[in-house]
C-alpha cells in the first residue's frame, strides 16, 4: 500500500459516504452563513473553505451529556424505605471527524492530558476519543485572527490527527498519521498520492509562512509582574462584556459543571460545559465570589492557557491559536495582543515568514 | 366525570386567589360538570403571573395555559390585573411568532361568584384544545 | 474629516470626565473595537467611520459612579433615553458626544460578500461605498447594501440626546412604515413555517450568552434568571426547549424596552437573528400603546404602567 493517498475533488462526497458506512461522520456543513460540525448527510452543503464557527470539540466532549440517570423508588413493603436506582452508560458510537483544522485536532491533545493521561481518567471522554477517527484538512492560508504558529502549531501540523488532507488544485493529498488513519487509504476512491506529495508540501510550507506571529518575542512570554498587576487587566479588558463566547467557541477550553436535573423522584446527572468567564463559575454557596470581576476572570482565562497549564504539562500551551475567540468576540478582544502585551509589549510581528502583509 | 373524546390533555391554569380560584371553587361546590384536564395553580393575584410561567408551561409539556383573575377594577390589590392585562396581551401576540398557536393560551376574568362562567370558560377552552390536539408528542412512561 | 472633529470633541470634554468611551481600530482592518480614553495622548487612536457599529452605551450603567464621556450614533442615543426612562443612569454623570450617522457596516454582510476571506484593508469613498481589499482582490460594496438591517430603516440618524453634536444634523428619508415590515413579512408565513424557522435558527444556539451580555438593556447580567438554579427556569440540558426558554426570557424581559440596536444579532457567533423576536414585541407595543422605545425621556415603558381602560386591548373570546 502506498504511504499517501489522493482524493479527486469530485469524489469527496462519495468518500464521506464511504466513511459513513461504519461510523457517524461529523463534517463542517453550512447552515446559512454559519459553518458547524454536523452529522453529514447528502442534502447538506459541505464547507471546506474556512474554519467552522464552532470547533468539533462537542463531538468528543459534548456541551451537555448525561452521566447517569436515577430514580428514587419506594419499597413496596415498607413505604418509609427508599432506594435509588442508577443507570449509567456511555454513548460512544464509531465516529469520524472530517475536515477539522489542525488547530482543532490539537485541541484534543490538550484535553487528553487532562481527561486521559491522569490517575483518574474520564471514561466518557476516553471512550469517545478512542472511537473517533480524526481526519484534518490543512489550511492553505491563515484566517483572520489565526496565530497557530506562535503557540507551537502550524496550518499543516499533523498533531492530533489520524490523517491529514492537503488541498491541491484538483484534489486532496491524504497523509495518514496513525494506523487508524492509514486504513482510510483502502477506500475505493483513493488513488496513490506519492507523486503529489511534493506539491502538497509546498502548499503546507507556504501556508506556514503566511500565518502571523503576534508575539514580539516569537513566542508567548509572560511577565509575572504584569500578570499580577490589576491595572493591566483593567486596562486591557475594560471593553469585555463578560459573555462566554470566547470559551464556548474555544477548542481548548474544557471546564465543566455537574448538575442533577430532576423532576418527581427521577432525573439525570448531567455534565455540561462551564467557563471561567461566567460570574457563577466561582460563586460560592456563601455568596462570596473569589473572582467577582471580568478582569479577574479573564486573567484566569489567559493564566490557565499560558501559565498554569504549561506549568503543569511540561510547557505545553493550552491555546492552539485558532483565533475563534478573537473573530467572534462581541467587542474584538484579542487574546494574542493581550498575551503579547503581557510579555512587556513590543511591536507585533506581522507574519511568521518574511515581510509585512501590506 | 366529563365525557371527553380521546385522552386528557395537560392544561395548566393560573388562578388568582381572590376571584377566579373562588369562582372555580363555587363551580365545584355547585357540582357543575367540568372537564378534568385542567391543573390549577393558585397565585395571589393575576399580577403575579409572569408571562414566562405560561411560556415555561407550554415548552415543558402543557398543551394549553389558562390565566384568570379578578375583573378589571376588582383586583384585591387594586391594579395587579391591569398590569397582567398588558403583559398577557403582549404574550398572546408573541406566541404565534415563535410558532405556538395562540389558541393554546387564554386569559380572562372570573369573579368568585361566577361559578357558571368558570364552568363555561374551562369547558370551552378545553374543548378548543381538544380540537387543536396535543402540543407535545407524548414521551414514554408519561401519564 | 469627521474623525478629526470627533477627536476634537473628545479632547474638549476629557478634562471634565474620567474616561471617554469611543472606538478604535480592531484586530483586523474590518473590525472596530471599543476604547476608553483617559489621557490626551491616547486620543490619536480614536476612529469614527462606518465600522463603528458597537453600541457603546452598554457600558454606561456599570460606569455610572464616575463621570464619563461617550460617543453615540443616532440609534445608540435611544439606549441612553431608555436608561433615563428607567432611571438606570444619572444624566448628570454622562457627557454625550453625538455623531449624525449615515449608516454603519455589518461585518457579517461584508464577510459574506467577500467569501469570508481575511480582510487586508478597508477604505471608504465619497459615494457611500466601502472598498474591501483581500488577497484575492478588491471589492466595492455600497454601505446601503452592507449595513445592518436597522440602518436600512433608521428613523433617527441624528442622536436624540447629546451635549455636543459633531457635524450637522441629518434627517431620515426612510419611511416610518418600513421599520416593522420584516416582522409583518415573517408573520405572513404559516404557523408551522414559523415554528420550523425558529427550531432551525435557535437550534444552533450554544447559549454563550453573548447576545445577552452585549444587550444594553439586559441589566441583570450576573443575576440573570437563565443561570439561577433556584428558581430553576432552565436546566443544563442542550435541548431546543431550553434554548427557546432562554430566548423567551431575553425577549420578554425586553418587552417594551428593546431599543432595536441590533447588538444581539451582531454579536451572535452562530448568526442567529434573535433581535427579530424583540422587534415583534416592539411592533405590538407601537400598535397597542403607540409606544416607541428610547425616543422621549419622559415616556414610561408600557409594561411599567397601565390604563384602567385599555383602548386597544379587547377581551378574547374562546
Ligand atoms: S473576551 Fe469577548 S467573547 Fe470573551 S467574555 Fe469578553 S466579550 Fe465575551
Ligand atoms: S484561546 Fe482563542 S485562539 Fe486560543 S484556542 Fe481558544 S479560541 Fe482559539
Ligand atoms: S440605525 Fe441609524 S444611527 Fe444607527 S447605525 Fe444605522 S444609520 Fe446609524
Ligand atoms: S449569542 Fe447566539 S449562540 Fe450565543 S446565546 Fe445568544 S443566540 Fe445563542
Ligand atoms: S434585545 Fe437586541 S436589539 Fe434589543 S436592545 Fe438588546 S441588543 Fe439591542
Ligand atoms: S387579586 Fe385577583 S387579579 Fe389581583
Amino acid at each position: 500500500m502506498p504511504d499517501t493517498g489522493y482524493l479527486p475533488k469530485g469524489k469527496i462526497k462519495d468518500f464521506i459516504k464511504e466513511l459513513a458506512k461504519d461510523a457517524i461522520v461529523y463534517a463542517p456543513v453550512l447552515e446559512g452563513e454559519t459553518v458547524v460540525f454536523g452529522p453529514f448527510s447528502e442534502e447538506q452543503e459541505l464547507c471546506l473553505e474556512r474554519p467552522a464557527n464552532t470547533p468539533p470539540k462537542s463531538v468528543i466532549y459534548p456541551q451537555s451529556e448525561t452521566l447517569f440517570t436515577f430514580e428514587h423508588k419506594k419499597d413496596p413493603e415498607d413505604h418509609q424505605k427508599m432506594s435509588v436506582e442508577l443507570k449509567a452508560g456511555i454513548d460512544a458510537p464509531g465516529t469520524v471527524i472530517f475536515g477539522a483544522r489542525p488547530c482543532d485536532a490539537k485541541g484534543f491533545i490538550i484535553y487528553d492530558r487532562v481527561f486521559i493521561n491522569t490517575d483518574t481518567p474520564d471514561p466518557y471522554y476516553m471512550k469517545r476519543r478512542e472511537n473517533t477517527l480524526i481526519v484534518t484538512l490543512s489550511c492553505t492560508a491563515p484566517f483572520s485572527g489565526c496565530f497557530c504558529v506562535a503557540v507551537g502549531g502550524s496550518p499543516a501540523s499533523k498533531e492530533g490527527a489520524d490523517a491529514m488532507l492537503t488541498e491541491l488544485p484538483d484534489g486532496y493529498l491524504i497523509e495518514p498519521v496513525t494506523e487508524k488513519g492509514k486504513a482510510i487509504l483502502n477506500k475505493p476512491m483513493i488513488e496513490d498520492g506519492s507523486s503529489r506529495l511534493k506539491d502538497a508540501q509546498q502548499v503546507q510550507q507556504k501556508a506556514h509562512e503566511a500565518v502571523k506571529n503576534p508575539f514580539a518575542k516569537g513566542r508567548p512570554e509572560i511577565s509575572p509582574e504584569l500578570f499580577d498587576a490589576d491595572s493591566f487587566w483593567e486596562q486591557a479588558l475594560s471593553k469585555c462584556v463578560s459573555c462566554g463566547a470566547c470559551t464556548y467557541l474555544c477548542p481548548t477550553c474544557y471546564c465543566f459543571n455537574i448538575t442533577d436535573e430532576q423532576t418527581f423522584g427521577k432525573g439525570e446527572r448531567i455534565r455540561s460545559w462551564d467557563a471561567c468567564m461566567f460570574f457563577h463559575f466561582t460563586l460560592e454557596a456563601s455568596t462570596h465570589n473569589p473572582r467577582p470581576t471580568k478582569f479577574q476572570r479573564f486573567k484566569n482565562r489567559v493564566g490557565h492557557k499560558f501559565v498554569y497549564y504549561p506549568e503543569k504539562y511540561d510547557g505545553a500551551i493550552a491555546c492552539c491559536g485558532c483565533g475563534r475567540c478573537i473573530r467572534y468576540c462581541p467587542v474584538s478582544v484579542d487574546i494574542s495582543e493581550i498575551v503579547n502585551d503581557l510579555g512587556g509589549g513590543g511591536q507585533k510581528q506581522q507574519t511568521a515568514g518574511s515581510a509585512k502583509n501590506d | 366525570m366529563p365525557e371527553l373524546t380521546g385522552k386528557e390533555l395537560r392544561v395548566v391554569g393560573f388562578l388568582c386567589n381572590w376571584c377566579s380560584y373562588g369562582g372555580a371553587d363555587t363551580a365545584g361546590v355547585a357540582r357543575f360538570k367540568q372537564p378534568t384536564d385542567l391543573r390549577i395553580i393558585r397565585v395571589p393575584c393575576s399580577g403575579r403571573v409572569d408571562p414566562l410561567f405560561v411560556v415555561k408551561a407550554l415548552l415543558a409539556g402543557a398543551d394549553g395555559v389558562l390565566v384568570s383573575g379578578c375583573h378589571p377594577r376588582d383586583c384585591h390589590y387594586t391594579d395587579g390585573n391591569f398590569y397582567a392585562r398588558r403583559r398577557l396581551e403582549m404574550l398572546k401576540r408573541l406566541l404565534p411568532f415563535i410558532g405556538i398557536d395562540e389558541r393554546r393560551f387564554h386569559y380572562t376574568w372570573v369573579s368568585a361568584s361566577e361559578g357558571q362562567k368558570w364552568q363555561q370558560v374551562v369547558t370551552e377552552f378545553t374543548n378548543r384544545l381538544h380540537q387543536i390536539g396535543p402540543l407535545h408528542a407524548k414521551k414514554e412512561n408519561e401519564g | 474629516m469627521s474623525t478629526e472633529k470627533v477627536k476634537e470633541a473628545i479632547a474638549k470634554i476629557l478634562p471634565d470626565v474620567e474616561t471617554v468611551i469611543c472606538w478604535q481600530g480592531g484586530f483586523d482592518a474590518v473590525h472596530a473595537t471599543p476604547c476608553f480614553i483617559t489621557k490626551p495622548d491616547e486620543i490619536d487612536k480614536v476612529i469614527w467611520n462606518p465600522l463603528c457599529a458597537q453600541n457603546l452605551t452598554s457600558y454606561l450603567p456599570s460606569l455610572n459612579k464616575k463621570k464619563v464621556g461617550i460617543v453615540v450614533k443616532g440609534c445608540d442615543s435611544r439606549t441612553i433615553i431608555q436608561y433615563l426612562q428607567e432611571g438606570l443612569i444619572d444624566r448628570e454623570k454622562v457627557v454625550i458626544i453625538g455623531v449624525p450617522c449615515t449608516g454603519v457596516v455589518s461585518v457579517k454582510k461584508v464577510l459574506k460578500e467577500i467569501g469570508h476571506q481575511p480582510v487586508a484593508d478597508v477604505a471608504f469613498d465619497n459615494n457611500g461605498n466601502i472598498v474591501v481589499k483581500t488577497s484575492k482582490g478588491e471589492k466595492t460594496l455600497a454601505i446601503a447594501d452592507a449595513c445592518p438591517d436597522k440602518c436600512a430603516t433608521c428613523q433617527y440618524p441624528t442622536p436624540l440626546v447629546y451635549d455636543h453634536l459633531v457635524g450637522d444634523p441629518i434627517t431620515s428619508d426612510k419611511p416610518k412604515e418600513s421599520v416593522y415590515q420584516d416582522v409583518r413579512e415573517f408573520e405572513a408565513k404559516t404557523l408551522e413555517e414559523r415554528k420550523a424557522y425558529w427550531e432551525k435558527e435557535l437550534g444552533r444556539c450554544i447559549r454563550c450568552y453573548a447576545c445577552r451580555n452585549a444587550c444594553p438593556m439586559c441589566i441583570c447580567q450576573d443575576s440573570c434568571i437563565a443561570e439561577t438554579r433556584e428558581p430553576h427556569w432552565i436546566s443544563q440540558k442542550l435541548s431546543l426547549q431550553e434554548k427557546f426558554m432562554f430566548h423567551m426570557i431575553h425577549a420578554l424581559h425586553l418587552a417594551g424596552r428593546c431599543v432595536e440596536c441590533g447588538e444581539c444579532d451582531r454579536v451572535c457567533p452562530m448568526d442567529i437573528p434573535v433581535s427579530k423576536i424583540k422587534k415583534k414585541i416592539n411592533a405590538e407595543m407601537k400598535e397597542l400603546f403607540n409606544y416607541e422605545t428610547g425616543v422621549n425621556p419622559d415616556d414610561r415603558p408600557p409594561m411599567f404602567t397601565f390604563n384602567v381602560d385599555e383602548v386597544k386591548i379587547k377581551e378574547h373570546k374562546i
